[in-house]
Protein backbone atom coordinates (compact mmCIF):
# COMPACT_ATOMS: atom_id res chain seq x y z
CA UNK A 1 0.00 0.00 0.00
CA UNK A 2 1.65 3.25 -1.15
CA UNK A 3 0.94 6.25 1.37
CA UNK A 4 2.55 9.86 1.45
CA UNK A 5 4.61 8.81 3.86
CA UNK A 6 6.57 6.13 2.30
CA UNK A 7 6.52 8.29 -1.15
CA UNK A 8 8.70 10.82 1.27
CA UNK A 9 10.93 8.23 2.44
CA UNK A 10 11.53 7.67 -1.20
CA UNK A 11 12.30 11.44 -1.53
CA UNK A 12 14.57 11.85 1.45
CA UNK A 13 16.72 9.69 -0.50
CA UNK A 14 17.12 12.00 -3.18
CA UNK A 15 20.09 14.92 -2.33
CA UNK A 16 19.88 18.12 -4.00
CA UNK A 17 22.50 18.18 -7.03
CA UNK A 18 24.08 21.33 -5.41
CA UNK A 19 24.04 20.78 -1.63
CA UNK A 20 24.89 18.27 0.49
CA UNK A 21 21.29 17.56 1.97
CA UNK A 22 17.77 15.95 0.81
CA UNK A 23 15.42 17.80 -1.16
CA UNK A 24 13.38 17.36 1.57
CA UNK A 25 15.45 18.67 4.04
CA UNK A 26 16.03 21.35 2.33
CA UNK A 27 12.16 22.60 2.00
CA UNK A 28 11.47 21.65 -1.60
CA UNK A 29 8.95 19.08 -1.43
CA UNK A 30 5.87 21.28 -0.59
CA UNK A 31 2.67 18.46 -1.52
CA UNK A 32 2.68 14.83 -2.17
CA UNK A 33 -0.92 13.75 -3.66
CA UNK A 34 -1.60 9.90 -4.14
CA UNK A 35 -4.17 8.52 -6.78
CA UNK A 36 -5.26 5.59 -6.86
CA UNK A 37 -6.04 3.95 -10.04
CA UNK A 38 -6.85 -0.07 -9.82
CA UNK A 39 -3.54 -1.28 -9.04
CA UNK A 40 -1.69 1.49 -10.15
CA UNK A 41 -1.40 4.98 -7.99
CA UNK A 42 -0.74 8.49 -9.83
CA UNK A 43 1.56 10.72 -7.84
CA UNK A 44 1.79 14.04 -8.43
CA UNK A 45 4.02 15.75 -6.20
CA UNK A 46 4.33 19.81 -6.07
CA UNK A 47 7.85 21.13 -5.86
CA UNK A 48 9.05 24.60 -4.56
CA UNK A 49 12.03 26.02 -6.52
CA UNK A 50 15.12 28.00 -4.43
CA UNK A 51 16.13 29.66 -6.85
CA UNK A 52 13.91 31.02 -10.22
CA UNK A 53 15.07 28.77 -13.32
CA UNK A 54 17.96 26.75 -10.88
CA UNK A 55 19.79 24.42 -13.34
CA UNK A 56 19.05 22.30 -10.90
CA UNK A 57 15.86 21.38 -11.80
CA UNK A 58 15.78 19.37 -14.70
CA UNK A 59 18.05 16.77 -12.47
CA UNK A 60 15.81 17.08 -9.64
CA UNK A 61 12.96 16.73 -11.37
CA UNK A 62 14.37 12.99 -13.39
CA UNK A 63 15.70 11.94 -10.14
CA UNK A 64 12.22 11.80 -8.31
CA UNK A 65 10.63 10.32 -11.54
CA UNK A 66 13.22 7.69 -11.61
CA UNK A 67 13.24 6.72 -7.85
CA UNK A 68 9.44 7.26 -7.50
CA UNK A 69 8.25 5.58 -10.29
CA UNK A 70 10.16 2.75 -9.24
CA UNK A 71 8.09 2.24 -6.02
CA UNK A 72 6.25 -0.94 -6.63
CA UNK A 73 2.28 0.09 -7.22
CA UNK A 74 3.57 3.13 -8.97
CA UNK A 75 1.85 3.90 -12.46
CA UNK A 76 2.57 7.41 -12.56
CA UNK A 77 4.55 10.20 -11.65
CA UNK A 78 3.93 13.77 -12.20
CA UNK A 79 5.97 16.58 -10.51
CA UNK A 80 5.04 20.50 -10.37
CA UNK A 81 7.25 23.54 -9.73
CA UNK A 82 5.04 26.15 -8.26
CA UNK A 83 5.85 29.74 -6.67
CA UNK A 84 3.29 29.59 -4.07
CA UNK A 85 4.15 29.45 -1.76
CA UNK A 86 7.70 30.51 -2.16
CA UNK A 87 10.36 28.68 -1.44
CA UNK A 88 12.63 30.45 1.50
CA UNK A 89 15.45 29.33 3.60
CA UNK A 90 13.34 28.95 6.49
CA UNK A 91 12.21 25.72 5.18
CA UNK A 92 15.44 24.10 5.66
CA UNK A 93 15.07 21.78 8.37
CA UNK A 94 17.51 21.52 11.87
CA UNK A 95 18.75 18.43 10.39
CA UNK A 96 19.31 19.87 6.90
CA UNK A 97 21.38 23.36 8.94
CA UNK A 98 23.51 20.77 10.85
CA UNK A 99 24.17 19.06 7.48
CA UNK A 100 25.00 21.77 5.59
CA UNK A 101 26.95 23.54 8.45
CA UNK A 102 29.64 20.29 8.49
CA UNK A 103 29.80 20.99 5.13
CA UNK A 104 31.08 24.54 6.23
CA UNK A 105 27.55 26.32 4.56
CA UNK A 106 25.40 28.57 6.92
CA UNK A 107 22.22 29.19 6.42
CA UNK A 108 20.58 32.33 7.69
CA UNK A 109 18.44 32.64 11.01
CA UNK A 110 14.80 31.14 10.73
CA UNK A 111 12.43 34.42 10.23
CA UNK A 112 14.07 35.92 7.19
CA UNK A 113 11.90 38.04 5.36
CA UNK A 114 10.47 37.33 1.57
CA UNK A 115 9.62 40.91 1.41
CA UNK A 116 12.85 42.96 1.33
CA UNK A 117 12.24 46.37 3.04
CA UNK A 118 11.53 49.79 1.57
CA UNK A 119 14.19 51.45 -0.76
CA UNK A 120 15.98 52.78 2.02
CA UNK A 121 20.40 52.48 1.51
CA UNK A 122 21.23 49.27 0.57
CA UNK A 123 25.05 50.91 0.38
CA UNK A 124 26.37 49.01 2.90
CA UNK A 125 27.32 45.51 2.69
CA UNK A 126 25.57 42.68 4.93
CA UNK A 127 28.25 42.14 7.45
CA UNK A 128 25.93 41.30 10.36
CA UNK A 129 27.36 38.52 12.79
CA UNK A 130 27.37 35.32 10.82
CA UNK A 131 28.74 32.53 13.05
CA UNK A 132 31.93 31.01 11.05
CA UNK A 133 30.73 26.92 10.42
CA UNK A 134 34.01 25.80 11.10
CA UNK A 135 35.20 27.92 14.66
CA UNK A 136 32.11 29.25 15.29
CA UNK A 137 33.89 32.64 15.74
CA UNK A 138 31.41 36.34 14.70
CA UNK A 139 34.95 37.87 13.45
CA UNK A 140 33.35 37.00 9.96
CA UNK A 141 33.32 39.06 6.79
CA UNK A 142 31.31 39.29 3.54
CA UNK A 143 33.68 38.20 0.60
CA UNK A 144 31.69 37.82 -2.11
CA UNK A 145 27.80 38.51 -2.59
CA UNK A 146 28.12 35.58 -5.29
CA UNK A 147 29.47 32.03 -5.23
CA UNK A 148 29.51 28.17 -6.81
CA UNK A 149 25.94 28.26 -7.23
CA UNK A 150 23.29 31.03 -7.58
CA UNK A 151 22.13 30.80 -3.98
CA UNK A 152 24.93 31.08 -2.27
CA UNK A 153 27.36 33.79 -1.26
CA UNK A 154 31.08 33.62 0.02
CA UNK A 155 31.97 34.59 3.27
CA UNK A 156 35.89 34.58 5.23
CA UNK A 157 36.67 34.04 8.74
CA UNK A 158 38.96 35.96 10.00
CA UNK A 159 39.87 33.85 12.87
CA UNK A 160 40.60 30.46 11.25
CA UNK A 161 41.30 32.25 8.24
CA UNK A 162 38.79 29.59 6.22
CA UNK A 163 36.23 30.67 3.99
CA UNK A 164 32.94 29.61 3.99
CA UNK A 165 29.46 29.80 1.65
CA UNK A 166 26.22 31.12 3.12
CA UNK A 167 23.01 30.60 1.80
CA UNK A 168 21.23 34.38 0.26
CA UNK A 169 18.38 35.35 2.13
CA UNK A 170 15.54 34.81 0.18
CA UNK B 1 -7.26 36.09 -10.87
CA UNK B 2 -6.11 33.70 -12.74
CA UNK B 3 -7.22 34.37 -16.55
CA UNK B 4 -6.80 37.77 -18.16
CA UNK B 5 -9.60 39.52 -19.50
CA UNK B 6 -9.57 39.84 -23.09
CA UNK B 7 -9.10 43.35 -24.08
CA UNK B 8 -6.00 43.74 -21.26
CA UNK B 9 -4.28 40.29 -23.06
CA UNK B 10 -2.38 42.36 -25.33
CA UNK B 11 -1.24 44.94 -23.31
CA UNK B 12 -0.26 42.45 -20.78
CA UNK B 13 1.67 40.57 -23.56
CA UNK B 14 3.96 43.63 -23.99
CA UNK B 15 4.42 44.64 -20.53
CA UNK B 16 5.60 41.17 -19.98
CA UNK B 17 7.92 40.98 -22.96
CA UNK B 18 9.55 44.18 -21.95
CA UNK B 19 10.63 42.02 -18.54
CA UNK B 20 11.77 39.55 -19.88
CA UNK B 21 13.38 41.26 -22.94
CA UNK B 22 15.43 43.46 -20.77
CA UNK B 23 16.40 40.85 -18.66
CA UNK B 24 17.63 38.72 -21.50
CA UNK B 25 19.76 41.33 -23.26
CA UNK B 26 20.96 42.64 -19.74
CA UNK B 27 21.79 38.88 -18.94
CA UNK B 28 23.61 38.85 -22.26
CA UNK B 29 25.48 41.30 -21.29
CA UNK B 30 26.71 40.28 -18.67
CA UNK B 31 27.99 37.16 -19.86
CA UNK B 32 30.30 39.34 -21.68
CA UNK B 33 32.30 39.42 -18.72
CA UNK B 34 32.71 35.99 -18.07
CA UNK B 35 36.38 35.63 -18.41
CA UNK B 36 37.32 39.26 -18.21
CA UNK B 37 36.34 40.39 -15.22
CA UNK B 38 38.85 43.35 -13.83
CA UNK B 39 38.77 41.03 -10.41
CA UNK B 40 38.23 37.00 -9.87
CA UNK B 41 35.17 37.73 -7.61
CA UNK B 42 33.22 39.97 -10.06
CA UNK B 43 33.90 37.27 -13.06
CA UNK B 44 31.93 35.37 -10.53
CA UNK B 45 29.73 38.20 -9.60
CA UNK B 46 28.93 39.55 -13.34
CA UNK B 47 28.08 35.36 -14.79
CA UNK B 48 26.07 34.75 -11.69
CA UNK B 49 24.04 38.01 -12.66
CA UNK B 50 23.68 36.64 -16.35
CA UNK B 51 22.77 33.22 -15.13
CA UNK B 52 19.79 35.17 -12.80
CA UNK B 53 18.90 37.45 -15.53
CA UNK B 54 18.25 35.00 -18.44
CA UNK B 55 16.82 32.41 -16.11
CA UNK B 56 14.15 35.57 -14.80
CA UNK B 57 13.70 35.73 -18.34
CA UNK B 58 13.07 32.43 -19.14
CA UNK B 59 10.65 31.98 -16.58
CA UNK B 60 8.68 34.96 -17.83
CA UNK B 61 8.63 33.87 -21.66
CA UNK B 62 6.76 30.94 -20.03
CA UNK B 63 4.39 32.76 -18.35
CA UNK B 64 4.04 34.08 -21.48
CA UNK B 65 3.92 31.33 -23.52
CA UNK B 66 0.18 29.70 -23.23
CA UNK B 67 -0.94 33.57 -24.28
CA UNK B 68 0.94 33.76 -27.47
CA UNK B 69 0.96 30.15 -28.42
CA UNK B 70 4.67 30.25 -28.61
CA UNK B 71 7.57 27.86 -26.83
CA UNK B 72 10.15 30.37 -24.67
CA UNK B 73 12.72 29.79 -27.23
CA UNK B 74 10.68 31.06 -30.24
CA UNK B 75 10.05 34.06 -27.91
CA UNK B 76 13.29 34.64 -26.95
CA UNK B 77 15.43 33.80 -30.29
CA UNK B 78 12.92 34.13 -32.59
CA UNK B 79 11.62 37.35 -33.08
CA UNK B 80 11.86 39.95 -36.00
CA UNK B 81 13.86 42.93 -34.39
CA UNK B 82 10.88 45.17 -33.94
CA UNK B 83 8.89 42.86 -31.87
CA UNK B 84 11.46 43.28 -28.92
CA UNK B 85 10.35 45.58 -26.30
CA UNK B 86 13.27 45.96 -24.27
CA UNK B 87 14.59 49.56 -23.47
CA UNK B 88 17.54 50.91 -25.40
CA UNK B 89 19.80 51.02 -22.49
CA UNK B 90 19.75 47.13 -22.43
CA UNK B 91 21.31 47.06 -25.74
CA UNK B 92 24.55 49.07 -25.36
CA UNK B 93 28.06 47.62 -25.68
CA UNK B 94 30.04 48.83 -22.70
CA UNK B 95 33.48 48.77 -24.47
CA UNK B 96 34.89 46.54 -21.47
CA UNK B 97 34.61 49.76 -19.65
CA UNK B 98 33.91 48.65 -16.36
CA UNK B 99 32.28 52.11 -15.55
CA UNK B 100 29.77 51.41 -18.02
CA UNK B 101 29.18 48.33 -16.76
CA UNK B 102 28.41 49.23 -13.06
CA UNK B 103 26.63 52.39 -14.20
CA UNK B 104 24.22 50.44 -17.04
CA UNK B 105 23.72 47.97 -13.97
CA UNK B 106 22.62 50.21 -11.02
CA UNK B 107 20.07 52.09 -13.44
CA UNK B 108 18.87 48.49 -14.40
CA UNK B 109 19.00 46.69 -11.70
CA UNK B 110 17.06 49.41 -9.40
CA UNK B 111 14.48 49.79 -11.98
CA UNK B 112 14.13 46.11 -12.29
CA UNK B 113 13.45 45.75 -8.84
CA UNK B 114 11.08 48.32 -8.30
CA UNK B 115 8.78 46.84 -11.31
CA UNK B 116 9.00 43.36 -10.16
CA UNK B 117 8.14 44.79 -6.32
CA UNK B 118 5.19 46.21 -8.48
CA UNK B 119 3.96 43.50 -10.01
CA UNK B 120 4.37 41.01 -7.26
CA UNK B 121 1.15 42.80 -5.95
CA UNK B 122 -0.53 42.06 -9.62
CA UNK B 123 -4.10 41.35 -9.69
CA UNK B 124 -2.93 38.06 -12.53
CA UNK B 125 -1.84 35.54 -9.59
CA UNK B 126 0.72 33.84 -12.14
CA UNK B 127 2.59 36.37 -12.13
CA UNK B 128 2.15 37.68 -9.36
CA UNK B 129 3.57 34.28 -7.34
CA UNK B 130 7.03 34.69 -9.77
CA UNK B 131 7.57 38.48 -9.71
CA UNK B 132 7.94 38.10 -5.54
CA UNK B 133 10.28 35.55 -6.16
CA UNK B 134 12.32 37.69 -8.87
CA UNK B 135 12.45 40.60 -6.39
CA UNK B 136 13.71 39.00 -3.69
CA UNK B 137 16.48 37.47 -5.90
CA UNK B 138 17.15 41.28 -7.45
CA UNK B 139 17.79 42.55 -4.09
CA UNK B 140 20.96 40.80 -4.12
CA UNK B 141 22.07 42.36 -7.58
CA UNK B 142 21.25 46.03 -6.14
CA UNK B 143 23.14 45.44 -2.91
CA UNK B 144 25.95 44.69 -5.33
CA UNK B 145 25.67 47.33 -7.12
CA UNK B 146 25.35 49.92 -4.81
CA UNK B 147 27.89 48.39 -3.00
CA UNK B 148 30.12 49.26 -5.91
CA UNK B 149 28.58 52.80 -6.85
CA UNK B 150 30.23 53.58 -3.47
CA UNK B 151 33.50 52.02 -3.38
CA UNK B 152 34.42 53.53 -7.03
CA UNK B 153 33.31 56.52 -5.99
CA UNK B 154 35.32 56.89 -2.68
CA UNK B 155 38.24 55.03 -4.18
CA UNK B 156 40.41 57.66 -6.00
CA UNK B 157 40.11 60.42 -8.42
CA UNK B 158 40.49 58.11 -11.55
CA UNK B 159 37.98 55.06 -10.28
CA UNK B 160 35.57 58.84 -9.48
CA UNK B 161 36.35 60.51 -12.69
CA UNK B 162 35.58 57.04 -14.72
CA UNK B 163 32.15 56.15 -12.69
CA UNK B 164 31.08 59.90 -13.35
CA UNK B 165 31.15 59.81 -16.77
CA UNK B 166 30.03 56.42 -16.90
CA UNK B 167 27.08 58.07 -15.25
CA UNK B 168 26.84 61.23 -17.53
CA UNK B 169 26.94 58.94 -20.31
CA UNK B 170 24.26 56.73 -19.33
CA UNK B 171 21.83 59.32 -17.37
CA UNK B 172 19.76 60.93 -20.24
CA UNK B 173 18.96 57.43 -21.89
CA UNK B 174 17.75 55.62 -18.65
CA UNK B 175 14.87 56.92 -18.07
CA UNK B 176 13.45 55.48 -21.07
CA UNK B 177 13.60 52.28 -19.13
CA UNK B 178 10.21 53.78 -18.11
CA UNK B 179 8.71 54.21 -21.05
CA UNK B 180 5.24 52.75 -21.06
CA UNK B 181 4.26 50.13 -23.54
CA UNK B 182 0.81 50.44 -25.31
CA UNK B 183 -2.13 50.55 -22.90
CA UNK B 184 -0.08 50.24 -19.95
CA UNK B 185 -2.22 52.69 -17.87
CA UNK B 186 -4.61 50.24 -18.57
CA UNK B 187 -3.21 47.85 -17.14
CA UNK B 188 -2.65 49.83 -14.02
CA UNK B 189 -6.02 50.56 -13.23
CA UNK B 190 -7.24 46.88 -13.78
CA UNK B 191 -4.74 46.14 -10.98
CA UNK B 192 -2.74 44.19 -13.16
CA UNK B 193 0.52 46.42 -12.93
CA UNK B 194 -0.30 48.33 -9.45
CA UNK B 195 1.72 51.43 -8.66
CA UNK B 196 2.90 52.14 -5.36
CA UNK B 197 1.54 56.07 -3.98
CA UNK B 198 5.13 57.27 -4.82
CA UNK B 199 5.43 57.26 -8.51
CA UNK B 200 8.31 54.75 -9.43
CA UNK B 201 9.87 57.14 -11.65
CA UNK B 202 10.78 59.05 -8.73
CA UNK B 203 11.39 56.76 -5.87
CA UNK B 204 14.01 55.36 -8.41
CA UNK B 205 15.40 58.20 -8.92
CA UNK B 206 15.74 59.12 -5.27
CA UNK B 207 17.30 55.83 -4.22
CA UNK B 208 19.37 56.59 -7.06
CA UNK B 209 20.56 59.69 -6.06
CA UNK B 210 20.73 58.51 -2.53
CA UNK B 211 23.97 56.24 -3.15
CA UNK B 212 25.64 58.10 -6.06
CA UNK B 213 25.66 60.89 -3.16
CA UNK B 214 26.95 58.88 -0.94
CA UNK B 215 29.80 57.67 -3.34
CA UNK B 216 30.12 61.62 -3.84
CA UNK B 217 28.66 61.44 -7.39
CA UNK B 218 26.24 63.90 -9.20
CA UNK B 219 23.18 61.93 -10.53
CA UNK B 220 20.81 64.17 -12.43
CA UNK B 221 17.79 62.78 -14.09
CA UNK B 222 14.38 63.70 -15.90
CA UNK B 223 11.75 61.34 -16.27
CA UNK B 224 10.77 60.28 -19.94
CA UNK B 225 9.39 62.72 -22.44
CA UNK B 226 5.68 61.61 -23.06
CA UNK B 227 6.23 61.30 -26.60
CA UNK B 228 9.11 60.10 -26.72
CA UNK B 229 9.16 56.50 -28.39
CA UNK B 230 11.44 53.98 -27.65
CA UNK B 231 12.20 50.13 -27.31
CA UNK B 232 8.95 49.66 -25.72
CA UNK B 233 7.33 50.40 -28.63
CA UNK B 234 10.06 48.51 -31.07
CA UNK B 235 12.20 51.16 -31.84
CA UNK B 236 15.72 50.23 -31.06
CA UNK B 237 19.20 51.41 -31.00
CA UNK B 238 21.19 50.10 -33.91
CA UNK B 239 23.19 47.62 -31.12
CA UNK B 240 20.70 45.46 -30.53
CA UNK B 241 20.93 44.24 -34.56
CA UNK B 242 23.91 43.14 -33.53
CA UNK B 243 23.38 41.79 -29.93
CA UNK B 244 20.72 39.45 -31.91
CA UNK B 245 22.76 38.08 -34.84
CA UNK B 246 24.99 36.85 -32.03
CA UNK B 247 22.68 35.81 -29.39
CA UNK B 248 20.20 34.14 -31.89
CA UNK B 249 22.77 32.41 -34.25
CA UNK B 250 22.56 28.98 -33.47
CA UNK B 251 18.97 29.02 -32.71
CA UNK B 252 18.57 30.15 -36.49
CA UNK B 253 20.38 27.67 -37.88
CA UNK B 254 17.59 25.24 -37.83
CA UNK B 255 14.87 27.10 -35.66
CA UNK B 256 12.43 24.50 -33.52
CA UNK B 257 15.14 21.47 -33.24
CA UNK B 258 15.18 19.31 -30.26
CA UNK B 259 18.83 19.58 -27.77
Amino acid sequence: MIDTESIMDVLREIPDPEMPISIVDLGLVEDVRIETNGDSAVVSIDILPTFVGCPALPMIENEIRTKVGAVEGVGEVSVQFIYDPPWSVDRISDDGRRSLAAHGVTVPEHGSKLDVPGHGSTVELRTSAIACPFCNSNETRLDSQFGPTRCRMIYYCESCKNSFEHMKRV
Amino acid sequence: MDNLPENLKQPMIDLLLAVADDKLMLGHRNSDWTGLGPILEEDIAFSSLAQDEIAHAQVIYELLSPLVDKTADELAYGRSIDQYRCAQIVELPDGFDWAVAIARQFFCDHFDRLRLRALSHSSYKPLADVASRLAAEEQVHVDHVDAWIVRLGKGNTDSKQRLQTALDQLSPIAPMLFEPVDHEAELITAGLYPQAETDMFHAWRDVLQHVAHEGGLALELSPPNAGAQGGRRGHHSEHLKSLLDEMCEVYRLEPGVAW
